[in-house]
């Protein structure tokens, strides 16, 4: 028996001992307990980027901001036999909200809004010693300009059907606001970011490093003085697009969008922004490969230009360049659409995989406040900023607009040409100054609608038991 | 912890102390034979009824047992053969007992825990038994298609016709929305790993639609379950615990049934030889086409093909106006299926038991260059050293797969996608300079499936080891009682290393920034045991009572790495020479631990068996890795035993049981991790994690009736079951404006209820004839009847809501199908806008019921043998069929029409994908002996030719490819989408058995 004795002891114990703890752990990725307890300098240049890098996720995971945009104000085409709804969800019929064509542009900017929301509030929690007062202040008033961004691009793709206004507490699901609401706190928003630049100083340098798409462009937005001209881009915009609203606008806004976009320009006066300055401003940087794998989204072979888009440039007109042709797109159902030209940026190559895009660069500035000119009469000078673009691109300049419809067709063209692919804003414009039907734009079958907006994604919807209506 | 060891020590040493004299024993012999033939009958287990004294029988049938002096019952089992008990006097020590043959299988020992087993007779639960022979009986490529039919209750379904596997197996309805939902696989006590995965064809498929810089794998690169690599030859019995009823003693992996497979042991006595060769062909069972085909220059104008080389001139140069594109690709390929099966069984002199096998097997796919590859060796060897038997199994296996591709793309790649826009006077066969024409019809990719067939490779090679030890050390054996103590380890280890080279020749990639793609990917995956059990067996006359508790530890860990490559140099397979290169891991890690007490106490002149038993477990799964979860189980069973004459036998069951099915996420909120331009940055993820996380649990109540009837001839098991599964592990949506899509929840409740019925009969045994007949019949039900959170859409792979997906609500079956069908106002044109389409509850993705019919035929030395399938119901979206249609699909009417109502929201796509399929049918033949000998030299005792085919026929209403299909693998729900997948084959086999 002595024998065996060892093999059933060798037994027992070999199988009972374990150890107590058998937590394996989590070695895929940090949780959230990495970052728990007060933001360091170290947590704040992660979390910082982490917003950045949300924000960006938001503008080119989804189709919907750049490529849906441009093809429901008929300028682009994505015709892929394999996947007809670049088509039939958008000029040739509704958007599906649980589809990616009508659901896409919403998830990622609340999740770069909550990665911003628990960046703001953790800030002023912050310990000194590592991060001085005036750079958190810096840090506040950039983050919260990142933070109303999005919620200008929920809003401009989701206009009157208004959008929520994230809670605090990540548990509570808050009314969907109607956009005046939406505008006001976006408002609001800025101007907070405003005070905490003012409070934090001119020369003071953010306490982490930005991509270089916000310091390579001309502008370095790593110090306060250069955040502010961002922030009051972004509020000129806004307050212009709030002063025309058609639910709700307030005209009264047109002298403060005016007055906050020349700020954002440095000052300068109508017409005075020389061609230079126009790439200036901050951009999206991708890098396509690696572990970043972050391409340019619009470098893309199935994009091409509504053949409208090369009919209508003028003749001379530099920003032809951007117009190159390709090989036949068709598709080949309702509507029967064809195109055999591109966008330059969108011919797939490594090189446009790469290919900065600005998110508000001084030329949309300059035509932005061209069109709150326009709107407010003051016609003498739109046509100065209007006339400093069109001559940049070998355009005669234009004698003085005599009417607000007049300019808004001058002005039109101008950003159509300037700012192709380079966001929503096409679909804006027309649809901010009513012109998303015939004859401003052209559809291809009678039947065809207009959309002007993305609905609700069903998982929002879902979520909140079923339909509803902004408040 | 310390309880659990001062509990072991103490019954361990008790066990040893309370060793003492023998009683006086006798020795009896005898022989065993089968009646009618008087063959001697090897390898039967005799007992001495009442005591734990009993043996084997020799190669000539030859026993000897111990035996306690006066007179005795001996009873003699033998797998094949119904038991017997005879009565020896005292005066008496020999003993001679011939057994009637049992084509029922009436009679067999079912699992009851790591260490103890019960005869079927007595068995409390409805297990599902499957000899190997029966597993076997017509070639399949893997060891889950073989399985299909068998199981009353379970739905196994192929997700397509590709080579190599890719089944989903699904016991007894839906019983988790988001956590695994495969029953657990355990071969000789070990439990293995099912996992898939992917090969990486989305980087050319896209189908999950970032494939060009992220989500280089998806679950729609039609993933095989490694299942697949088991060798189904080895096989010696399956048996399946359908439930927790029967499976708490697996813990938190019990859940959806657990598949026992035990493997052919080496037996003392004569050494024996089997060879099997076999060689097949595969071909294409059914086909999407013919399509439509042009019947003038003007038609081709008309339709609007203007493209050079696909315009009128085209049409009126092309030589062949009609072409079959399915046949071109699907028939091209003509290679020669094969399977060598080798195997000794036998013993050395020195005991030891043996028994080796090798398998050399080819599956050919319908496409060229699609294959499966498998070589396989299994050596299982077997030791008693005085006290002390020790027995160790092991299996090497390497499978090399090509399935080319198949399902949903993005890209335009997949041959159905290019077969449905591409007119059929076009030719893709290769030019003679050795180039393929590009296909204009498809302006962006110019895709040519010839050429793809060709040119893009995707091999996966899988190198897996399962073994396992066991060591079983009789601390007592007396009279009336016995104690074993049996330690057992094992592991299942495996590299997966699969690869997608994709060359810039292909017009596909031209279209690509970087043409020439690579995807290079390696899962290293672990699954380890040690067990430890304790049993002690007490025998009196009036009752027996086994005893047994243990100790379980495990660990599982899967690592997979993969590189994808952009730009490469066409022939080069290295990924390094990449111009863009893109690098993912995953890790996964489990750990875990039990110790489980059962008692099982038969009495009543073994005509009741009551069960009890629980199983305490945690694991590292749970939030709380440290808390243990119990899992109890309570069963009886009766043989009553007044019953009518032709009655032989009546057994009334009852089984409760409870099991758990552990979360594999949701413990952690896990910081996503992002880099812009080369920064480093975090931000939460959406997905918010719970830290309190515990396992779904499952409670079964099961019950049921066994009845034998005609002396054997008719046998009929009829089971009810009500599972019911609370706290499920739900990742449950959450209003994504709050920043996070999903939460982890423990919630809500579904119930399960069903009913299983087996029939078996034997309606002619006379005259060298014989028939006999198995049926299985299993209907299910689910509901959910708790939910907490708003019905949700659990977006586990689904396309639009306007095709069909799952939905989860509460007072709904958890496999219903939501879908848009109806519309409250057409527009115009007939079009139903997106606010006024009506989304309903318009299918359901599980059967109403599933239906097998095995008859088996022999007279003399001609067998024959048959298996049905029969589905009734269940719904399948057929989105394939949205490729063709309004295009060029051959009944253009009828496609034309479906895109009508589809644009007034009707679920045109959404159909009944019910059907009855011949799933196996072998003609067998025994070479006479006269024959055999002039053949072998007189070494053969066995040789059979067999003419036997697979899937050869389908009834079904479905207008797709097979019902059976699945473009997405490995989930419980949503599975049901029909996306241009690999057509279903057929497979004719010829073989020869021989037995030396």
């Amino acid at each position: 028996m002595k024998r065996y004795s060892a093999f059933v002891l060798g037994a027992v114990l070999a199988t009972a001992a374990c150890k107590d703890n058998p937590v394996a752990n989590p070695e895929n990725a940090p949780t959230t307990d990495a970052i728990a307890g007060a933001i360091t300098r170290t947590s704040l240049q992660t979390l910082a980027i982490g917003v950045l890098a949300q924000d960006r996720t938001a503008v080119t995971s989804t189709f919907t901001f750049y490529t849906l945009s441009e093809i429901y104000a008929r300028d682009a085409y994505r015709i892929d036999a394999s996947e007809p709804r670049y088509v039939t969800e958008t000029i040739g019929g509704q958007p599906d909200p649980s589809s990616f064509a009508g659901g896409g542009g919403w998830t990622a900017f609340y999740t770069a809004i909550r990665a911003a929301t628990g960046l703001i509030e953790g800030l002023p929690n912050a310990s000194t010693s590592a991060i001085s007062a005036n750079e958190n202040k810096a840090s506040l008033g950039f983050i919260k300009t990142i933070k109303a961004l999005d919620y200008m691009r929920l809003v401009e793709l989701r206009d009157s059907i208004g959008v929520s206004i994230q809670a605090s507490d990540p548990a509570e699901v808050t009314p969907i606001s109607c956009k005046p609401t939406v505008l006001t706190y976006i408002a609001a928003l800025l101007d907070s970011g405003l005070t905490d630049l003012q409070a934090a100083g001119n020369t003071t340098v953010l306490p982490f490093k930005l991509p270089s798409g916000f310091t390579a462009f001309g502008r370095n937005y790593g110090v306060v003085s250069n955040i502010i001209l961002f922030n009051r881009a972004l509020k000129g915009k806004n307050d212009f697009y709030r002063a025309i609203s058609r639910q709700g606008g307030q005209p009264a806004l047109l002298a403060t969008a005016i007055a906050e976009l020349t700020q954002a320009l440095g000052g300068a006066a109508p017409g005075a922004v020389p061609a230079s300055q126009f790439t200036v401003g901050p951009y999206y940087v991708f890098i396509p490969a690696g572990s970043e794998a972050a391409p340019n989204p619009i470098a893309d072979a199935r994009l091409g230009l509504n053949p409208k888009f090369r009919d209508s440039i003028q003749a001379g007109d530099t920003r032809a360049s951007k117009i190159v042709s390709r090989s036949q797109l068709t598709f080949t159902i309702d509507p029967r659409v064809t195109t055999n030209i591109t966008y330059v940026g969108a011919v797939f190559s490594a090189a446009n995989q790469a290919r900065p895009v600005g998110i508000i660069r001084d030329e949309e500035v300059v035509l932005l406040r061209a069109q709150a000119e326009i709107e407010a009469s003051q016609f003498a000078a739109a046509t100065a900023d209007i006339n400093s673009v069109r001559t940049t691109y070998g355009l005669a300049a234009i004698p003085t607009i005599t009417s607000i419809t007049e300019g808004r067709s001058r002005v039109l063209y101008e950003k159509r040409y300037s700012l192709v692919f380079e966001g929503d804003q096409r679909l804006v414009d027309l649809r901010a100054y009513g012109y998303l039907r015939e004859p401003y734009i052209t559809k291809e079958l009678p039947a065809d609608p207009f959309n002007s907006a993305f609905p609700i994604p069903v998982g929002e919807r879902d979520a909140r038991g079923g339909d509803f209506a902004c408040q | 912890m310390r309880a659990i060891r001062s509990f072991v020590m103490a019954t361990v040493l008790v066990a040893l102390c309370g060793i003492s004299a023998q009683a006086q024993t006798r020795q009896v012999t005898g022989r065993v034979t089968a009646e009618g033939s008087n063959e001697p009958l090897s390898a039967a287990s005799v007992n001495v009824v009442g005591t734990t004294f009993g043996g084997y029988a020799d190669d000539q049938g030859r026993f000897t047992v111990q035996a306690p002096a006066g007179p005795i019952t001996v009873r003699v089992r033998r797998i094949g053969y119904q038991q017997k008990t005879v009565t020896v006097g005292a005066g008496s020590n020999e003993v001679n007992v011939s057994l009637v043959k049992d084509p029922l299988q009436l009679e067999t020992q079912v699992i009851t825990g790591t260490a103890t087993t019960v005869s079927s007779v007595n068995s409390a639960n409805a297990v599902a038994v499957v000899s190997g022979e029966k597993l076997n009986a017509v070639p399949a490529q893997t060891i889950d298609h073989a399985l299909q039919g068998k199981i009353s209750g379970a739905v196994i379904s192929q997700n397509s016709g590709a080579p190599g596997g890719g089944t989903q197996v699904q016991i007894r309805g839906i019983s988790t929305i988001n956590s695994n939902f495969q029953p657990l696989y355990v071969i000789d006590g070990q439990p293995i790993n099912n996992a898939g995965i992917p090969n990486g064809l989305n980087v050319v498929s896209q189908a999950a639609r970032a494939g060009t810089t992220g989500n280089f794998s998806s679950s729609q690169d039609q993933i095989v379950n490694r299942i697949a690599d088991i060798n189904p030859n080895d096989v010696e019995s399956i048996q399946v615990l359908k439930g927790p009823a029967a499976a708490s003693i697996y813990g938190s992996r019990g859940t959806n049934g657990v598949i026992v497979i035990t493997t052919k042991q080496g037996r003392s006595g004569r050494t024996q030889f089997d060879f099997t060769q076999r060689v097949g062909r595969s071909q294409i069972s059914n086909k999407m086409g013919p399509f439509y085909c042009f019947k003038s220059a003007q038609e081709v104008t008309d339709f609007g093909f203007t493209d050079p080389g696909l315009d009128a001139a085209a049409w009126t140069a092309a030589p062949v106006k009609c072409r079959d594109f399915e046949e071109d690709l699907y028939g091209s390929n003509k290679s020669i299926d094969y399977q060598t099966i080798a195997s000794i069984r036998g013993s050395a002199s020195t005991g030891t038991t043996f028994f080796i096998s090798g398998l050399a097997q080819r599956d050919n796919g319908l496409a060229l260059n699609d294959f499966y590859n498998k070589q396989a060796l299994r050596i299982n060897i077997g030791q008693t050293l005085g006290r002390l038997n020790i027995k160790a199994n092991s299996e090497l296996v390497h499978t090399l797969t090509q399935r080319g591709i198949s399902g949903n793309d993005n890209s335009g790649i997949n041959p159905y996608t290019t077969f449905s826009a591409t007119p059929t006077f076009f030719d893709f066969h290769k030019l003679p300079d050795g180039s393929f024409p590009k296909n204009p019809s498809v302006a962006v990719q110019g895709n040519n499936p010839l050429q793809v067939a060709d040119q893009l490779k995707t091999p996966e090679n899988v190198y897996r080891l399962i073994g396992s030890a066991s060591a079983v050390l009789s601390l007592l054996a007396r009279e009336t009682q016995t104690l074993d103590l049996t330690l057992s380890g094992g592991i299942d280890a495996y590299n997966d290393a699969a690869k997608i080279y994709s060359p810039a020749t292909l017009y596909i990639e031209q279209v690509n920034a970087n043409p020439g793609t690579i995807y290079n990917s390696n899962g290293n995956s672990l699954d380890a045991g040690l067990r430890l059990a304790l049993a002690h067996r007490l025998v009196r006359s009036a009752f027996s009572a086994t005893t047994s508790g243990g100790l379980n530890q495990a660990r599982r860990e899967l690592d997979i790495t993969a590189i994808t490559g952009r730009g490469v140099f066409p022939g080069v397979h290295n990924v390094s020479t990449a111009t863009q290169s893109f690098i993912n891991e995953g890790i996964n890690k489990v750990k875990e631990f039990s110790y489980y007490f059962q008692e099982e106490f038969l009495t009543l002149n073994e005509r009741l068996l009551l069960t009890g038993g629980i199983n305490f477990e945690r694991t590292s799964n749970n939030g709380d890795a440290s808390k243990y979860y119990s899992y109890p189980k309570y069963s009886a069973s009766y043989r009553v035993p007044f019953i009518p004459k032709m009655v032989d036998e009546l057994k009334l069951r009852l089984a409760y049981g409870k099991a758990g099915n552990q979360p594999t996420a949701g413990k952690y909120t896990f910081l996503t991790t992002l880099i812009n331009d080369g920064l480093q940055g975090a931000r939460p993820s959406t997905i918010k994690g719970d830290p309190g996380i515990k396992p779904e649990r499952a409670t079964e109540l099961e019950g049921g009736v066994d009845l034998q009837m005609f002396n054997g001839r008719t046998r009929l098991s009829v089971t009810r079951y009500r599972k019911q599964i609370d706290d499920l592990l739900l990742q449950a949506n959450v209003a994504p404006s709050t920043g996070f899509t999903t939460q982890f929840i423990n919630g809500g409740q579904i119930v399960n209820k069903g009913t299983e019925i087996e029939l078996g009969i034997t309606p002619i045994d006379r005259h060298g004839l014989q028939w006999v007949s198995n049926t299985t019949y299993a209907r299910q039900r689910g509901l959910v009847t708790e939910l907490p959170v708003p019905a949700f859409n659990p977006g586990v792979g689904s396309f639009s809501t306007r095709f069909g997906n799952a939905f989860i609500q509460k007072g709904q079956s958890p496999s219903v199908i939501q879908a848009v069908n109806g519309c409250k106002e057409l527009s115009a044109s007939g079009t139903c806008s997106t606010a006024n389409r009506i989304t309903t509850f318009a299918g359901d993705a599980l059967p109403d019921f599933t239906m097998g019919f095995a008859n088996d035929f022999q007279l003399g030395p001609v067998r024959l043998s048959s298996l049905v399938d029969w589905r009734k119901g269940s719904n399948v979206i057929n989105l394939t069929n949205n490729y063709f249609d309004g295009g060029l699909l051959g009944d253009s009417a009828v496609g034309n029409q479906r895109l009508r109502d589809f644009a007034a929201g009707k679920a045109v796509y959404l159909e009944d994908a019910g059907f009855v399929k011949i799933r196996e049918i072998t003609l067998a033949y025994d070479l006479p002996r006269g024959l055999r000998d002039r053949l072998f030299a007189s070494r053969a005792n066995k040789v059979t030719l067999e003419l036997s085919g697979r899937n050869l026929k389908t009834w079904t209403d479905y207008t797709g490819l097979d019902p059976e299909v699945s473009n997405f693998a490995n989930q419980p729900l949503g599975r049901i989408q029909d996306v241009t997948p690999y057509p279903p084959s057929r497979t004719y086999y010829f073989s020869v058995r021989t037995s030396f």
